[in-house]
C-alpha cells in the first residue's frame, strides 16, 4: 500500500484483487444490497486511490480499508434514508422460512435463515463489530482500530452484540 | 474460576481472543460444569450458524468497472502514456496471459473513448489532444494485434475465430501477425477459420506480403469453399500473379466442378482486366470488405 501512495497507482489492482471480495461481504452484510454494495466497493476504491497520502502506513491495510468503507457506508445512508433497506435478505428468508421443516437440511437452512433475519435487525453498531469479527475475522484490536476506539470497548460491545442477536434470534423463532 | 466469570469469557474463547494464558483456566472450568458447557454450546450453535449465512458473490460488472475507474484515474492525473506499460505489466502478473490480454485490450478501449470524449467536448481541437488520442489509438492497434497473436494458435476454433477478428479495423498489421494469419489460411483445420483469416487478409491486401501470400495460398487450399472465396479476392484484387496457379488448380482432376466453373470465369475475368461482379449466394460475399476502414475516429469507437 505505501507503494500505491507513492504514486504506483497500478498497484491499486492487485489491492482491488485481494480485497474487494472481503470488502463486498462487509457492505452487503451492513447494507443488505448486493447492487449498491458494489456500487460502494467501487466507491471505497476510488477513495483509496484518491485519498492515499492520508494512509499512514502505521497499521494494516485493511483497518484503512474498512474505515474508509464505514465513512462511504454512512454517506449512503445519510443519502438514501428513505430507501428500504435490507431487502435481500427479506426476500431471501422468506423463500426459504416458507416450507416445514421436514428434513434436517432445510431445518438447518430455516436457522441460518432465521439467523440472517436477526442479523439484519440488529441495530447498526452492534451488527458492525459482529460483521467485523465474525465474517471480516478482524481482531478485537484492529477493529479498534478501525472504529477510533479501545480494544476493551470493543470486547464489551461484541459481547452486548453477541447477547442482542441471540434475543433477536429466539422472538424471530417463536 | 466461577460460573459468572467463566460465561464472560466464553465467547472470547470460542473467538479465539482470549490470552493463551487464561485458556486453560476456562477450559478447566468447562471440564467440571454442565452449565457453562451448554452455555458454549448455544454460543457456538449461534456463532457456526453467522458463518453459514450466505453473501453473495459480487457480480461480474465489478472488476471491469474498477478498472476503468483505474485508468480513467490515470488518464486523469498523469496524462503520459508511458503508463500503459505498467498497467500492461501488472495484468501479465495478476492474470493468466489471455484474461490480462483481454483485459488490457478493453482499457486500451476505454482509454480511446475517454479521450474521444475529451476532444470531442473541447470545440476548437487542440493538438495535445490530438496527439493523445493518435497515441491512444495506435496502443488499440498494437494490442489488437497482440490478442491476435496469443489466440491465434488457441485449440478451440472459437478463440481463433476471435483472434482473427482484432484484425477488424486495423490497417496495418505487422510482420508477424501477416505471417500467423497466412499460416492459418493455410494450415488451419477449420474451414471457418480460414474463411475469416482469408476475410481478414483481404483488408490488408494493400500490403505486398499479405498479396504475395494469398497468390501461394491457392495451391495449398482443397476445401472448395476456401478456394472459390480465394479466387473471388483474386478477381476484387486484380491480382494478375494469380492466373498461373488458378490455371494449375483446373488441372487438378479432383477439382470440385462448381469450383471449376469459378475459376474459369476468374480467370476471364482477371485476363479482361474487369472485376467482376461480386455472386451474392455464397455466404464468403456477405462478409467481404476489400475497402480497409480508415479514419483514427473510426478505429477508436
Ligand atoms: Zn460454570
Amino acid at each position: 500500500m505505501l507503494r500505491v501512495k507513492a504514486g504506483d497507482v497500478d498497484r491499486m489492482g492487485l489491492l482491488f484483487e485481494r480485497y474487494h471480495r472481503k470488502l463486498f461481504g462487509f457492505l452487503y452484510h451492513m447494507l443488505g444490497q448486493a447492487e449498491a454494495s458494489e456500487d460502494l466497493v467501487q466507491t471505497v476504491f476510488y477513495r483509496m486511490l484518491k485519498y492515499r497520502h492520508t494512509y499512514t502506513g502505521e497499521g494494516e491495510f485493511r483497518t484503512w480499508m474498512y474505515h474508509l468503507a464505514r465513512n462511504v457506508l454512512a454517506d449512503h445512508v445519510k443519502k438514501n434514508r428513505h430507501s428500504v433497506r435490507h431487502t435481500d435478505v427479506a426476500e431471501w428468508s422468506e423463500k426459504i422460512g416458507g416450507g416445514a421443516g421436514a428434513d434436517e437440511k432445510l431445518q438447518r437452512e430455516q436457522e441460518v435463515a432465521t439467523l440472517h433475519r436477526a442479523l439484519a435487525h440488529l441495530s447498526e453498531d452492534y451488527r458492525e463489530v459482529l460483521v467485523l469479527s465474525r465474517f471480516q475475522e478482524l481482531k478485537y484490536e484492529e477493529i479498534a482500530r478501525v472504529l477510533n476506539t479501545t480494544e476493551g470497548a470493543v470486547k464489551v460491545r461484541v459481547h452486548r452484540a453477541m447477547n442482542e442477536l441471540k434475543t433477536i434470534y429466539l422472538r424471530i423463532e417463536n | 474460576m466461577n460460573c459468572e466469570h467463566a460465561k464472560e469469557q466464553l465467547l472470547d474463547y470460542l473467538n479465539h481472543e482470549l490470552p493463551e494464558a487464561e485458556r486453560p483456566l476456562v477450559a478447566a472450568h468447562l471440564e467440571e460444569c454442565t452449565e457453562c458447557r451448554e452455555e458454549l454450546l448455544a454460543l457456538q450453535r449461534v456463532w457456526g450458524t453467522m458463518s453459514a449465512i450466505p453473501v453473495p458473490e459480487p457480480s461480474e460488472n465489478v472488476r471491469p468497472a474498477f478498472y476503468a475507474m483505474l485508468s480513467a484515474y490515470k488518464e486523469e492525473t498523469q496524462a503520459k502514456p508511458s503508463s500503459w506499460a505498467a498497467v500492461w505489466q501488472w495484468l501479465q502478473a495478476v492474470f493468466t496471459p489471455q484474461q490480462a490480454l483481454r483485459l488490457a485490450y478493453s482499457l486500451a478501449l476505454v482509454g480511446v473513448g475517454v479521450a474521444v470524449g475529451f476532444w470531442l467536448n473541447k470545440q476548437p481541437a487542440q493538438t495535445a489532444d490530438n496527439q493523445q488520442l493518435a497515441t491512444l489509438t495506435k496502443q488499440v492497434a498494437d494490442m489488437r494485434q497482440v490478442m491476435l497473436l496469443s489466440l491465434i494458435d488457441n485449440p478451440s476454433a472459437t478463440e481463433r475465430l476471435r483472434a482473427v477478428s482484432y484484425t477488424k479495423e486495423l490497417n496495418n498489421a505487422n510482420p508477424r501477425v501477416v505471417e500467423a494469419l497466412l499460416s492459418t489460411l493455410n494450415h488451419d483445420e477449420n474451414v471457418n477459420v480460414r474463411l475469416a483469416t482469408l476475410e481478414a487478409l483481404a483488408q490488408l491486401a494493400h500490403e505486398p506480403a499479405v498479396r504475395q501470400g494469398l497468390v501461394q495460398s491457392l495451391a495449398k487450399q482443397e476445401s472448395p469453399l476456401v478456394q472459390s472465396a480465394l479466387a473471388d479476392v483474386m478477381v476484387q484484387l486484380q491480382e494478375k500473379r494469380s492466373v498461373k496457379p488458378l490455371r494449375r488448380l483446373l488441372n487438378d482432376p479432383a477439382l470440385n466442378e462448381a469450383v471449376r466453373g469459378k475459376i474459369k470465369e476468374s480467370i476471364q475475368s482477371l485476363s479482361n482486366g474487369q472485376a467482376a461482379p461480386s455472386t451474392s449466394n455464397k455466404p464468403y460475399d456477405e462478409t467481404f470488405h476489400p475497402t480497409p476502414s480508415d479514419g483514427a475516429a473510426g478505429t477508436a469507437v
